[in-house]
C-alpha cells in the first residue's frame, strides 16, 4: 500500500501548458455516445419530472387518468406540511453530521495521521475503512442494523465499560443512520485527501517547521492551504452524494420510527411510490435539486475564489 | 459556433426524449379496445399476476393448478404466472406501473377491493359486465360480493374470490394462566384492556394484545387496527348520506387514544416490533403459534397458515385459539364490529387477451376451484354453493364464527379517496404510537390531509 | 526534536489503531454469524463453527443466478460506462471550448441527481421503447445513471496525462483516437481502473433501479435477491443472510483486491479527485 501510482501531478493543465487549441465540432464526436445517453435517459425523465411537478399526477385514482395542471399547489402543499419541514431539517442535520463534519474530518483526519504512522497501522486502518466502502449497500445496512440494534455490539461495548445501552435505531435513528454513513462513506474523503497531501511538497512544510510554526499552526496556515481546492472539491461531491442517499436509510430504518429518520428522499419515495402521488413527489425532488445547486454554488463559489 | 449548433441539436434531442416520456406516462383511455366477444379466443399467451411475499404459498399453489387446468382444456393456449415478489405496498406501484402500458400488462391481476375503486378511476381495468351477462354462475355469487367491485359508473371490473371478516382471536391457555375465562367475551374496549392489562401483569413474556398499526403494514393498519375502533364509535370515516368525508370528529381521536394506550402502557408490541412490515406473517406464524400472544385483533383467515398446507402447520390451534367479536367503545350499537375487504380477479384494461383472460378468471371461479381457493386460503365463500359445500363448513373450526360475522360487517368507502385516506390514518397512527405528535395534532393533521384530498367541500364534521 | 517526533508517531498510530478497530468491529458481526448456526444480532464467536449457512444459500435460485445477473448486469452497466466516459473525457480534456465549463458543471450536478427521483418517467420511456425487463434496457439506464461522476472522474484523470506527447503523434499525423488509444489510454490506465471500480461498486449495491425496471424472477440481480429473499419472512435467519452478505460482497472485494495490486495500492485511488 504506497502513494506512489497516483497519477500525475496536478498542476498539468492541458492546454495552458500546450498552446490552446480550440474546438471544432469534428474533434468534438466522441461525445456523443455519452451525451446520447444522457439525454434520453436522464434530460427526458429529468424534463418530465419538472413537468409532472406542476400537475396533479398519480399512480392511481384520478391523478392517473386525467393529468391536470395544478400550478404551485405541490409545491405550496409541501411548504405547508409539517411532514416536509421535517424531512428538510433531517436532510439537513444528515448531511452537515454525515458528511461535511463526520466524512470530511475524519477522512483528513486519517489521511493527516497516515503520513506519520507506520507501515502496518497504515496498511490495517486503511484496509478497515476501504472494506467498509467496498460493501454493497444493503450488506451495510444489515451490518449496521445488527451493530446498533438493543443487543448489538454497540451496547455490549457500552455495558462493558458501564454505560446505559438502547435501542439507537428506534431511540436515535437520525444519529444512527448518520454514524452509519461516515462508516460508509469516509474512506473517499481519505483517499481524495491522501492523494492530495502526497502532492504537498515536503520542503514547504519543513521549513515551516523551521520557523517554529507548531503543530496546528503548521496545519492551518500551511499544509490546509496547500490542498484546499481537494477540500472544496471534496466538500461538494460527498454533499452532493449525501443529500440523495437512500438505500442506506431506507434499508435500516424506512424513515421512521413515525418520521425520525425520514430525510428528502426517503419523504419523496414514500410520496411518489408508496403513496402513488408522483407529482408531489417530483415536486420534492425538485426542492432537492434546488438545495443540492445551493450547496454546488457554495463551493464553486469558494473553488473560484482560491483560483484567482 | 460550433457550442451553439451543438446546443440546439442537444435541445432538440431533449424535447423528443420529453416527448416521448410524456406520451409513455400519460394515460391514453382513447386506446382502442377490442370488443368482448369480437374476437374468437383462439390459442393465446395469457400472463396472471398476483403477489407473492412471505412464507405462504397457498395462491402459487392454487394458480399452478389452475394452469395446468386451462393449459389442458384449452390446447395451444399458454398461462404464464406472474409472482410479483414484493411488499404490498410496491406490489400496487409494480402493477400499477405494468397496467399502464400494453407491452406490460397482465391480463389477469389480483387486486385488493380497497384499491380497485381507485385502479378503476385511474382507466387501468376492464369492465366485465359483457362477459358476467352471459356468464351462468354470476348468479352463484351473494348481492354484497358482486358489489365488491362495482365501480360508481355502475359497472362491474372483478370477481370477488373471497371475502373476509375481521375479529379478536386469543390464546385460552394464556387467558386460563392469566386467570382469565377461557370463553371471553368482552363487551368494550375497556374489557380488551383490562384483559390485555391482567396478561400482561401475570404472564410475563408474553405480549398481551396485538393491533396492527403504522405505516409498514399498510392496509392492515388502518383496517384490522384503526378502522376496527372507528366504526365501533358513534363516528366513521364518510358520511354516506352527505357523500361527505367526515373530519374532526371526537370518535376518530378516541380510536387515536386506544392506540396510544396499547402501545405507551406496553400491553402491545414494542413499537419497534409492530413497525416491522412483515409483523403480519410474525403474528400468524410465530407470536400466535409459539404462545407468545395474548390477544390479536386479526383477520378470520390467519387460521390458513395454520393447516396443514399452510405456513405453520399448527394442529392444536382449534383447541388453543378461541375467537370472539371485537366490542364497540362503549358497547352500543350492535355492540361488535367487523370489516369486511377481500380481493378480486380483475382485468386490466391494456390486456391484449382480454377473451382468454376471461376463460381464465371462469377456470378460476368454477364451482371446484372456488371452493378449493376458498378452504386452502381461509376465505368466507362468497359463492352460495361453495357457501354450502361441505367439504368448506367443515373446513376450520372458526368459518361459522366468522360467516356469522357477516351480518354486523361494514366496508370501506369505496372510493376512489380512499387509499390517500388510508395513508392518512395510518400517517397519524405512527406518529402517536410512536410518540412522535399528540393524539390532538395527529388527528388534526389528518384532517388537513383529507381536506386536502377530497377538497374542503367534500368534508363534514363528526357526529 | 527526535523525541518529540517519536512521541508525535505513536500517537499517530495509537488514534489510527483505535479507528481502524471502530471500522472493523461491525464487520466482525457478519464473519462470526455466518459460521454460526444459531447466530442473533449479538456479536458471539460461534461455539461451533459450521458451515451449513453457506450451503443452505448456495443454490441457483438464491445465489448463482443472481449472482452471475449481477455480472452481467453491472459489468455490461461498468463497461459501457467506461467507453462511454473515455471518449467524452478526451476532447473535453484536450480542446479549449466554451462548452467545455457548463458542460463539466452540468454533468457535475448530476452526480448529485437522486435517481427515485426520475424512476416514474424512466419507468414510461421503457415502457414506449420496449426496453421493460430487458437487460439491455437496464444495462443502458445504470450506466447512464453513473454516466456524469465517471466522466468527470476520468477527465480529471486525463488532465493528469501531459499534452506533449499526443503532439509529438499529431505531427507524425495520427487521429485523435488514435493518439487517445496508443498514448493516452496506456498512460492513465490506473484511472481508468478508479473509474471503474467507483462505477461497479455503486452499481453493484444497486436496488431500486433494477427493481424497478425488470420484473422476471430469472432476470432480478443479487442486490434485489438479498432484499426480496431476507425482507420477506419474518425474523430472517441472520446465519443465512450472513454468509448470503459476504457471498454477494465477494465479486466487489475481489475486483477491488485485482486493481488496486495492479495499481500498487489503495491510495492510487484518491488520485482522481484533485479538483
Amino acid at each position: 500500500m504506497t502513494t506512489t501510482v497516483a497519477p500525475a501531478p496536478v498542476a498539468s493543465k492541458p492546454g495552458r501548458n500546450g498552446k490552446p487549441r480550440t474546438a471544432n465540432l469534428f474533434k468534438m464526436l466522441p461525445l456523443t455516445p455519452a451525451i446520447g445517453l444522457m439525454l434520453v435517459f436522464l434530460a427526458g425523465p429529468i424534463l418530465y419530472c419538472i413537468y409532472a411537478a406542476f400537475t396533479n399526477m398519480a399512480l392511481t385514482g384520478t391523478g392517473a387518468a386525467n393529468v391536470t395542471f395544478v400550478g404551485l399547489d405541490n409545491f405550496r402543499k409541501a411548504f405547508g406540511s409539517g411532514a416536509f419541514s421535517n424531512a428538510i431539517w433531517l436532510t439537513l442535520v444528515f448531511t452537515l453530521v454525515s458528511a461535511i463534519i463526520g466524512q470530511n474530518t475524519l477522512g483528513l483526519g486519517l489521511a493527516l495521521l497516515m503520513r506519520k504512522s507506520t507501515k502496518v497501522v497504515r496498511n490495517f486502518v486503511g484496509t478497515a475503512v476501504i472494506g467498509a466502502w467496498v460493501l454493497p449497500e444493503v450488506v451495510a445496512a444489515y451490518l449496521l442494523s445488527a451493530f446498533f440494534n438493543e443487543e448489538g455490539t454497540l451496547n455490549v461495548m457500552l455495558h462493558a465499560v458501564g454505560l446505559p445501552g438502547q435501542d439507537w435505531l428506534y431511540a436515535a435513528p437520525i444519529i444512527a443512520v448518520s454514524l452509519a454513513n461516515i462508516w460508509r462513506g469516509t474512506a473517499f474523503s481519505m483517499l481524495v485527501y491522501s492523494a492530495a497531501l502526497s502532492e504537498v511538497p515536503k520542503e514547504i512544510e519543513e521549513s515551516a517547521e523551521m520557523d517554529g510554526a507548531g503543530g496546528w499552526r503548521r496545519l492551518v496556515f500551511v499544509t490546509l492551504p496547500m490542498i484546499s481546492r481537494a477540500i472544496m472539491t471534496n466538500l461538494m461531491l460527498i454533499t452532493l452524494q449525501t443529500l440523495s442517499v437512500f438505500g442506506l436509510i431506507y434499508a435500516m430504518t424506512r424513515g421512521g420510527p413515525g418520521t425520525k429518520s425520514q430525510t428528502l428522499p426517503l419523504y419523496m419515495y414514500e410520496q411518489a411510490f408508496s403513496f402513488s402521488q408522483i407529482g408531489y413527489g417530483t415536486a420534492i425532488a425538485l426542492v432537492m435539486l434546488a438545495i443540492g445547486a445551493v450547496f454546488s454554488l457554495i463551493y464553486l463559489r469558494g473553488l473560484n475564489s482560491e483560483a484567482a | 459556433m460550433v457550442t451553439r449548433k451543438r446546443f440546439k441539436a442537444a435541445g432538440a434531442l431533449a424535447a423528443s426524449a420529453l416527448l416521448l416520456a410524456v406520451s409513455a406516462c400519460s394515460q391514453g383511455s382513447s386506446t382502442k379496445q377490442p370488443e368482448p366477444g369480437g374476437q374468437s379466443s383462439g390459442p393465446a399467451n395469457i400472463k396472471i399476476a398476483y403477489q407473492q411475499w412471505g412464507p405462504g404459498t397457498t395462491m402459487k399453489t392454487f394458480l399452478a393448478g389452475v394452469k395446468s387446468e386451462y393449459e389442458a382444456a384449452n390446447p395451444g393456449s399458454t398461462v404464464e404466472v406472474l409472482p410479483i415478489v414484493a411488499s404490498e405496498n410496491d406490489y400496487y406501484t409494480k402493477l400499477q406501473l405494468m397496467m399502464r402500458s400494453p407491452n406490460t400488462a397482465p391480463d389477469v391481476v389480483y387486486e385488493d377491493t380497497f384499491l380497485i375503486n381507485s385502479d378503476i378511476t385511474a382507466g387501468y381495468l376492464r369492465p366485465l359486465d359483457d362477459y358476467i351477462a352471459k356468464w351462468d354462475q354470476w348468479g352463484q355469487f351473494e348481492e354484497t360480493a358482486k358489489g365488491a367491485a362495482k365501480a360508481l359508473d355502475g359497472k362491474t371490473y372483478g370477481v370477488p374470490d373471497g371475502t373476509d371478516t375481521r375479529a379478536l382471536w386469543y390464546n385460552k391457555q394464556i387467558f386460563a394462566k392469566a386467570g382469565l375465562p377461557t370463553d371471553w367475551q368482552p363487551k368494550t374496549w375497556d374489557d380488551v384492556l383490562t384483559a390485555a392489562r391482567t396478561i400482561k401483569a401475570k404472564v410475563p413474556g408474553v405480549t398481551p394484545f396485538n393491533i396492527y398499526s403504522g405505516k409498514p403494514m399498510g392496509e392492515a393498519s388502518a383496517m384490522q387496527g384503526f378502522e376496527m375502533l372507528l366504526y365501533g364509535t358513534k363516528d366513521s370515516l364518510y358520511n354516506s348520506d352527505q357523500q361527505k368525508w367526515v373530519v374532526g370528529s371526537q370518535g376518530f381521536k378516541d380510536s387515536l387514544n386506544f392506540i396510544k394506550t396499547v402501545f405507551t402502557e406496553g400491553i402491545g408490541p414494542s413499537p419497534k416490533q409492530a413497525l416491522d412490515p412483515n409483523m403480519g406473517s410474525k403474528v400468524g406464524t410465530e407470536l400466535l403459534p409459539e404462545g407468545k400472544l395474548g390477544i390479536a385483533l386479526d383477520g378470520s383467515w390467519i387460521y390458513g397458515n395454520w393447516q396443514k398446507t399452510g405456513a405453520k402447520p399448527w394442529p392444536q390451534w382449534t383447541e388453543v385459539m378461541g375467537q370472539t367479536a371485537m366490542p364497540t367503545q362503549d358497547g352500543g350499537g350492535k355492540g361488535k364490529v367487523s370489516l369486511s375487504g377481500g380481493w378480486t380477479w380483475a382485468i386490466p384494461a391494456k390486456s391484449k387477451n382480454p377473451d382468454a383472460a376471461w376463460n381464465l378468471i371462469k377456470t378460476l371461479q368454477t364451482q371446484k376451484n372456488a371452493a378449493k381457493y376458498a378452504t386452502d386460503g381461509a376465505q368466507i365463500a362468497v359463492r352460495k354453493d361453495v357457501a354450502a359445500d361441505e367439504g368448506y363448513k367443515s373446513s376450520s373450526k372458526s368459518t361459522q364464527f366468522f360467516t356469522d360475522l357477516v351480518s354486523v360487517t361494514v366496508y370501506r368507502p369505496a372510493y376512489a379517496e380512499y387509499p390517500k385516506v388510508s395513508n392518512e390514518i395510518i400517517t397519524a397512527m405512527e406518529a402517536v404510537m410512536t410518540g412522535q405528535s399528540s393524539v390532538d395534532d395527529a388527528a388534526k393533521n389528518y384532517d388537513e390531509a383529507v381536506e386536502g384530498i377530497v377538497g374542503k367541500d367534500k368534508t363534514t364534521a363528526g357526529q | 526534536m527526535i523525541a518529540r517526533d517519536r512521541i508525535s508517531k505513536l500517537a499517530s498510530n495509537l488514534v489510527l489503531l483505535a479507528i481502524g478497530i471502530l471500522f472493523v468491529l461491525p464487520l466482525l458481526w457478519v464473519l462470526f454469524a455466518s459460521i454460526n448456526r444459531t447466530a442473533g444480532l449479538r456479536v458471539e464467536f460461534p461455539t461451533d463453527p459450521t458451515l451449513g449457512n453457506f450451503k443452505a444459500v448456495l443454490n441457483t435460485d438464491t445465489t448463482y443466478r443472481p449472482v452471475l445477473n449481477g455480472i452481467v448486469l453491472c459489468g455490461g452497466a461498468a463497461l459501457l460506462t467506461m467507453v462511454c466516459a473515455v471518449l467524452a473525457a478526451y476532447p473535453l480534456s484536450r480542446f479549449k471550448s466554451r462548452f467545455n465549463r457548463p458542460f463539466l458543471l452540468t454533468v457535475l450536478f448530476c452526480t448529485g441527481l437522486p435517481i427515485t427521483a426520475v424512476m416514474v418517467p424512466v419507468y414510461g420511456l421503457f415502457v414506449q421503447l420496449n426496453l421493460v425487463d430487458t437487460l439491455g434496457g437496464t444495462i443502458m439506464f445504470m450506466a447512464t445513471s453513473s454516466l456524469p461522476f465517471a466522466i468527470w472522474l476520468t477527465k480529471t484523470f486525463m488532465d493528469g496525462v501531459p499534452i506533449s506527447l499526443e503532439e509529438a503523434a499529431w505531427v507524425d499525423g495520427a487521429s485523435n483516437m488514435r493518439a487517445l488509444k496508443s498514448i493516452v489510454l496506456p498512460l492513465m490506465w490506473p484511472g481508468i481502473a478508479v473509474v471503474l471500480i467507483f462505477t461497479f461498486i455503486g452499481m453493484w449495491g444497486n436496488f431500486f433501479v433494477p427493481f424497478m425496471l425488470l420484473l422476471s424472477p430469472e432476470r432480478l440481480p443479487a442486490s434485489v435477491s438479498i432484499f426480496t429473499f431476507f425482507g420477506q419472512y419474518g425474523e430472517p435467519n441472520y446465519g443465512q443472510l450472513a454468509a448470503y452478505s459476504l457471498i454477494y460482497t465477494t465479486p466487489v472485494l475481489l475486483l477491488y483486491l485485482l486493481l488496486s495490486r495492479k495499481l500498487g495500492g489503495a491510495f492510487a485511488l484518491g488520485g482522481a479527485i484533485k479538483g
